[in-house]
C-alpha cells in the first residue's frame, strides 16, 4: 500500500476518534450538563440500553420498512410514467403541468392534509415516503429517455430492431444512468420525509421520527443523540448499498471517462 | 445490388428559418459490386444521401431504388443495405460480442449461433480475444473493426459508410483502409462510402462522385480505374498523383465557393 493510501483509511478513522475523544475531554472538564450536551459515553451507554429492552430495533426496523415500502412504490410508478412520457408526447404534455407545479411543492408541506385524508397510521407514512421520492424518479427517467443518443436509436433500427425493441434494448439501458440517478434522489427525500412523518403524525407511536421527538420533548438528550448517531448510520448504509448497485447494473455507466484497461 | 438515385432533393424545413436544400435533383447509378466514394466539402448533403439510400431519411422527392442487376428485380430500401457510422453508434452497455451479435438478436437468432458468427466475423475484421470488453475499454481502431463487424454480420449487399475513419490517427487510418480493402475485394458488395478525404477516395473507390457545396448536386463522376487487389503502397503511384491533382482542383472550387457564400 502507498502511504498515501494508508492515509486514506486511517485519516477518516482518526478524524472521528480524535473528535470523539475532544467532546468527552471538554464535557468533563468544564461539566457541561448532560442535559444540552451527554458525552459520548453516555450517548453509547443509552445507545447500549437501546439496544438491550429492544425500541433502537423495533422503531429502526418500522422506519426502514416504511422507508422502502414507499420508495418501492414511488419507483415503479415514477420509472413507469418517466419512460410512457419519453414514449409518448401525449403523455408528457398531459403529466409535465403537474410535475411543474407539485416537483418544487416541498412535501413537508403535504404533512396536514395526508394526515386530513389518511389519518396518522400506516398508509401516512408510506405515502409520504411514497410521493417524495415520486417526483425526482419521474423527471430523472424523462430526462434519461429524452438524452438518449439518437445515433444509437437510428443503428438499431438500420440493424432491424422494432420499435418494441428499441425501447427495451437501447431507450431504456441508455437511461438506466439517469434512472438510477433519479432513485438516490428519491431515496434521500424519501428518508428525510418519513422521520418527519413520524415526528409530525405517527399515532402508532413507533418509527425512529417518533423516539426521537419523544426523548426530545423528555430532555432525555442523551437519547436524542443515540437516535441522531443511527439514523446517521442507516442513512450512509443506505447511499453506500444504492452506489454499490450501481456499479454492478452499470458498470459501463460508472466512471465513464476512465480510460481502457 | 445497383443503387439507383433518382431525382432525389431533400430540403430541411425549421420552423421560423428559411428551408436549406440539402440536396438537389441528384441522380446516380452506383454500379453493383463497386466502391463508390462521395467526396465534397462539409455540408454538401453527402451523409443525408446516403442515410436517405438506406432508408433511414425520406427523401423530399425522388426515389431510390434497389435493383438485382441480374434479373432486374427490385428489393425493399432498407433491407438490403446496413450503415457504418461516423460516431460508429456502438452501444455503450453491451460489450464487444454483444455489440457485434445486435443485429442477429432482435431477429431472434438463439444466443449460441449468434456468438458464434459473431466471433467469426469478429476474427474476419481482425479483433479476437475482446469479446468481453466494453467499448470504452476500447482503442479508436478496435471501435472500427467492431462496428465494421457489426455491419458485416448482417450479410447485406449494400455497405454505407458515413466517414468511419475520420477520426483515427494517420496509422491507425491506413491500417483500417487496407483491412476494408482486402474485405471488400473478397466480398464484393455495393459500397457507398462518404469521405471528405481526396486520398482515401482514391485508395478505396471504383468511382469518386464529386458534389458540390449546398445544394448538394453531383459535379463530377471520376472513374478510378487503379488495378485490384490494392495496398496502401499505390499512393505512391504517378497514376495515383495525376488522380489526386484533378480530383483536388475539382474539389477546391467547391470548397472555396462555400467558404465565400458562408462568409457572405
Amino acid at each position: 500500500m502507498t502511504r498515501r493510501r494508508i492515509a486514506g483509511l486511517t485519516l477518516p478513522a482518526l478524524s472521528i476518534v480524535g473528535f470523539i475523544a475532544l467532546w468527552q475531554l471538554v464535557v468533563e472538564l468544564r461539566g457541561i450538563p448532560p442535559i444540552y450536551l451527554p458525552a459520548p459515553s453516555a450517548i453509547a451507554e443509552a445507545l447500549s440500553q437501546m439496544a438491550l429492552d429492544g425500541t433502537l430495533w423495533i422503531n429502526l426496523a418500522v422506519t426502514v420498512l416504511r422507508i422502502f415500502a414507499g420508495f418501492s412504490v414511488a419507483a415503479v410508478c415514477g420509472v413507469a410514467l418517466g419512460l410512457l412520457m419519453g414514449r409518448s408526447h401525449i403523455v408528457a404534455q398531459i403529466a409535465d403541468p403537474w410535475l411543474a407545479a407539485l416537483y418544487p411543492l416541498p412535501k413537508i408541506s403535504l404533512i396536514p392534509l395526508m394526515i386530513i385524508w389518511l389519518g396518522t397510521g400506516e398508509t401516512y407514512n408510506i405515502a409520504m415516503s411514497a410521493i417524495s421520492a415520486f417526483f425526482p424518479i419521474v423527471l430523472s427517467t424523462y430526462a434519461g429517455v429524452q438524452q438518449v443518443d439518437q445515433g444509437l436509436v437510428l443503428a438499431a433500427r438500420d440493424l432491424g430492431a422494432s420499435a418494441r425493441q428499441i425501447q427495451t434494448k437501447v431507450i431504456l439501458p441508455a437511461a438506466i444512468p439517469h434512472i438510477f440517478n433519479g432513485l438516490h434522489l428519491g431515496m434521500g427525500v424519501t428518508i428525510i420525509l418519513v422521520v418527519a412523518a413520524e415526528m409530525i403524525g405517527g399515532s402508532d407511536q413507533r418509527g425512529m421520527g417518533y423516539l426521537l421527538i419523544n426523548a426530545g420533548q423528555v430532555m432525555d438528550t442523551d437519547k436524542v443523540f443515540a437516535s441522531l448517531v443511527v439514523m446517521a448510520v442507516i442513512g450512509a448504509v443506505i447511499m453506500k448499498l444504492q452506489r454499490f448497485i450501481d456499479r454492478r447494473a452499470a458498470p459501463w455507466a460508472v466512471n465513464a471517462g476512465a480510460s481502457r484497461e | 445490388m445497383e443503387v439507383r438515385v433518382e431525382a432525389v432533393s431533400k430540403i430541411w424545413s425549421v420552423a421560423g428559418a428559411a428551408p436549406i436544400t440539402a440536396l438537389d435533383t441528384v441522380r446516380h447509378r452506383f454500379p453493383s459490386g463497386r466502391f463508390s466514394c462521395l467526396l465534397g466539402p462539409s455540408g454538401c448533403g453527402k451523409s443525408t444521401l446516403i442515410q436517405i439510400v438506406g432508408g433511414l431519411e425520406a427523401p423530399s422527392t425522388g426515389t431510390i431504388s434497389i435493383v438485382d442487376p441480374a434479373n432486374g428485380r427490385s428489393a425493399p430500401v432498407g433491407a438490403s443495405s446496413i450503415m457504418m457510422w461516423q460516431g460508429l453508434n456502438l452501444f455503450p452497455w453491451r460489450n464487444v460480442i454483444d455489440n457485434v451479435a445486435f443485429g442477429l438478436e432482435v431477429a431472434g437468432i438463439s444466443r449460441n449461433e449468434r456468438h458464434q458468427r459473431a466471433r467469426t466475423m469478429l476474427a474476419t475484421v481482425g479483433l479476437n480475444g475482446f469479446d468481453r470488453h466494453l467499448p470504452r475499454q476500447l482503442s479508436g481502431g478496435m471501435r472500427q473493426r467492431v462496428a465494421l463487424a457489426r455491419a458485416l454480420i448482417m450479410e447485406r449487399p449494400i455497405l454505407l459508410m458515413d466517414e468511419p475513419f475520420a477520426a483515427l490517427d494517420a496509422q491507425t487510418k491506413i491500417v483500417m483502409q487496407e483491412e476494408l480493402l482486402r474485405i471488400f475485394e473478397a466480398t464484393r458488395k455495393t459500397v457507398l462510402f462518404v469521405t471528405h478525404a481526396i486520398d482515401e477516395a482514391i485508395l478505396l473507390g471504383d468511382e469518386i462522385v464529386v458534389m458540390t457545396a449546398r445544394p448538394g448536386r453531383i459535379k463530377e463522376v471520376i472513374p478510378i480505374n487503379l488495378p485490384r487487389p490494392r495496398s496502401f503502397d499505390l499512393v505512391n503511384t504517378p497514376e495515383f498523383g495525376a488522380l489526386f491533382q484533378r480530383v483536388f482542383h475539382l474539389i477546391r472550387e467547391e470548397v472555396t465557393r462555400a467558404m465565400t457564400e458562408q462568409a457572405a
